[in-house]
């Protein structure tokens, strides 16, 4: 039981490792893209 | 005085810059980005003498403070920033004994900026051979400084640079360049409107289209009683600026500095005629590669088959070692074979990068970068283009970041769209196991190693793939452009271990750690669906190998017969019988199309998920090559890996856009889905077609 317990715990932490990795952007990291030295990279403007 | 104090480490490219950092802060260094923006940012600490620390800060190579990249905006931005936290104390201009005219242009620009600035003066070792010698105090004078001779190659200097540092307070501040005789009515103007403000710090903002604190050019040039310039009159004067600091810089050398030409001994030129000529040039270069290749083949098998046979070592002891249960399964059956699966690359990946440090640190690879330029020309693109097609031998991310030293769009664009061809590392585990598999391990005249050849192919395959595409591309793409290439040609020297060292440990590092992470994740993903299952076939295995083969089994096969009706029927068997009919004419079975659809996070998932899912189907064979090895074709017989469906495999993963990371940066760098979907639609419909045909052809 508690092995089960231990395989479905690691398997959602692994889920959500991925997630984040992948598809999660946080709110600071969005922010900062739009502010890019290149402002929003159109992006031939240098 | 505080106990620590920030420095940056300035310095045109090539200059051994990044070796007095490696000099002053030995390993207590980091590599990120600056914030916002995906720049490599070096850091580190130096202890100085009496108890004071430096934060020192290595930034991007530059040529000066009249930006054309993001790299070199960067540098500007921090040195006028006042309330950055990384704004320097004092910046260290490294400059190059050989080139020290072209060198002093940027220092006379820092100097204006107000902040106390040490010129060191690096590769002094040559001074003698070179015939060049520098009269220092007089130097010091004029350029109102403290100069520190160092080589970073002896070793020399480094003891006087950390001492003029700690003393950087009594360095004057004062400019050595009056830039404002240019045009003093405008600057009387500017001085006027902005009393309070450093006169070339608004003058950069001006020119350069930068910020600092809340002063843009917008803002100078609306604000009242200051008349602004057009554009054009802005850039004869920073011509002007330029041929100012070039007349004081020639003045002070001609008295300060002398060069005995026939003291000379230049090497430098004959070896550039051999290495950069139209047909030794590539004869060399194609040489060059061919033994590299070669040698990461040759001595790096020892060193793989002991990490292969520990790994199978670990997971049974782990097996035997823990109590029995679903767990320890995972550990021993799962995460360790995946682990394993990325860990038994580390020889080869340090083996190629060392010799790839070696061609860097010599000053070859920009005879290579010269050499490439000519032929990149008839294909539409420039010399500009060949650097990121070269880091992408490391990895399409940062080849596509390096994409914005190309000023022109086109050319940028198309160079991003094709950087994914060239051969990354993250391709290297996967053409290593297939190769080990199906090209025997045979010379070829008694001399090359079959392998070693097949491996420099799929090299030379990938960047023949990219620099056609290029062509095409620039066939069809109808953006008006006109582009240029001029590249410095660094000095021949011996490469210094110390950083041909740190760059192996750093790039097997991050992929090791980058990759790692996310071969980890989808090993415990893969096990856990490879050892459930939705239906009653899985619960019921037992009962449906009885049937099939009656009680006559040994116990060894009726388990393994067991272990291969459970996986069939888990969650991914049943995904992999899904998508079998779309892989099967590539001569692949279900295993291995999950293993590709998983390797899409990262292609060197590849060898990972095979390793995983041949764990849980159990077997005799205990290393990851030879589970592979024993693999059997369910449909054809005989080995699934053989010569047919490797070849086909190879040419799948030489040409699939398979990276989800480099899909993510391209959308960035071009602010378009579009173009990341086309290449992915079209990479892998490339790659399908390759594949297909050479299995078809071959089978």
């Amino acid at each position: 039981m508690i092995q089960e317990i231990l395989v479905w715990t690691t398997f959602l932490i692994a889920v959500g490792f991925l997630i984040k990795k992948f598809f999660w952007k946080s709110p600071k990291k969005a922010t900062q893209g739009e502010t890019s030295i290149c402002g929003k990279s159109d992006c031939g403007c240098h | 005085m505080p106990k620590q104090i920030n420095v940056a480490l300035i310095g045109n490219p090539n200059t051994g810059k990044t070796s007095v950092f490696n000099h002053l802060t030995g390993l207590n260094q980091q590599v990120g980005n600056y914030p916002g923006i995906t720049v490599e940012k070096k850091e580190g600490i130096c202890k100085l003498p009496r108890g004071l620390k430096a934060h020192i800060i290595d930034l991007p190579g530059t040529y000066s403070l009249n930006a054309s990249s993001l790299d070199e905006n960067l540098v500007i931005e921090l040195l006028l920033n006042k309330n950055d936290k990384d704004y320097p104390d004092v910046a260290v201009v490294v400059s190059d004994v050989e080139n020290l005219k072209r060198n002093l242009l940027l220092f006379t620009q820092i100097k204006d900026l107000g902040i106390p600035t040490i010129l060191a003066v690096n590769m002094a070792d040559r001074m003698e051979r070179k015939g060049i010698s520098l009269e220092i105090e007089l130097l010091e004078k004029r350029l109102k400084t403290k100069i520190a001779l160092v080589s970073a190659r002896k070793k020399t200097g480094i003891e006087n640079l950390k001492e003029l540092i700690t003393q950087y307070g009594t360095i004057s501040t004062e400019p050595c360049v009056n830039s404002s005789s240019i045009d003093p009515t405008y600057f009387d103007r500017l001085r006027k409107a902005f009393p309070n403000q450093s006169l070339y710090k608004l003058w950069l903002v001006i020119t350069q289209d930068v910020n600092f604190g809340n002063l843009n050019r917008n803002k100078i040039e609306h604000t009242n009683g200051f008349s602004p310039k057009k554009k054009s009159d802005l850039k004869r004067l920073q011509q002007k600026e330029t041929i100012v600091r070039y007349q004081f810089i020639n003045g002070i050398l001609k008295e300060a500095m002398t060069v005995d030409v026939n003291a000379a001994k230049d090497l430098r030129s004959r070896l550039d005629r051999i290495l950069t000529h139209k047909i030794w040039g590539y004869v060399i270069f194609f040489s060059i590669m061919l033994l590299i290749f070669q040698a990461i083949y040759d001595w790096s098998s020892y060193p793989m088959d002991f990490i292969d046979n520990t790994f199978a070592s670990l997971s049974e002891w782990i097996k035997t070692s823990l109590p029995p249960g679903v767990f320890t399964n995972l550990i021993s059956e799962g995460i360790i074979p995946g682990l394993g699966g990325i860990v038994i690359f580390i020889p080869q990946i340090a083996f190629l990068f060392f010799f790839i440090s070696l061609l860097e640190e010599s000053g070859y690879m920009s005879r290579v970068v010269f050499l490439m330029d000519r032929i990149m020309r008839r294909f539409g693109l420039s010399g500009k283009s060949v650097v990121p097609l070269v880091s992408g031998t490391a990895c399409a991310i940062p080849a596509v970041m390096a994409t914005r030293n190309i000023e022109d769009w086109k050319e940028r664009l198309i160079t991003i769209l094709v950087v994914p061809f060239t051969t990354c590392s993250a391709r290297l585990p996967v053409y290593l196991i297939i190769i080990a598999l199906v090209i025997p391990d045979e010379r070829f005249l008694g001399v090359f190693n079959l392998q070693g050849i097949t491996l420099m192919l799929l090299y030379l395959l990938g960047f023949g793939m990219s620099v056609f595409s290029a062509w095409i591309l620039n066939k069809i793409l109808k953006i008006k452009s006109k582009t240029y290439f001029v590249i410095e040609m660094p000095d021949y020297k011996l490469p210094m271990l110390k950083n041909v060292g740190i760059n192996v440990v750093e790039k097997t590092k991050s992929f090791v750690f980058g990759a790692g992470k996310i071969i980890l994740a989808i090993s415990i993903i893969l096990w856990v669906l490879a050892s459930y299952g939705p239906t009653d076939d899985f619960d019921n295995a037992e009962e449906i190998v009885t049937e099939r083969y009656g009680e006559n089994l040994a116990p060894k096969d009726f388990e393994n017969q067991v272990a291969s009706v459970k996986l069939e029927n888990s969650y991914i068997g049943l995904m992999g019988k899904g998508i079998e009919p779309i892989v099967q004419p590539l001569g692949y079975d279900w295993k291995i199309g999950i293993a590709i659809v998983s390797s899409f996070a990262a292609r060197e998932v590849f060898v990972g998920t095979l390793a995983t899912i041949y764990s849980v189907g159990s077997g005799e064979e205990k290393t990851i090559k030879n589970r592979m090895a024993a693999e059997v074709n369910p449909i054809l017989g005989g080995p699934l890996f053989n010569f047919a469906s490797g070849i086909s495999l190879l040419l799948f993963y030489a040409f699939a856009m398979q990276c989800m990371s480099t899909l993510a940066i391209v959308k960035k760098e071009t602010n378009s889905w579009k173009w990341p979907i086309l290449q992915l639609v079209i990479m892998t419909g490339i790659a399908y077609v390759a594949a297909l045909a050479a299995f078809q052809f071959l089978k």
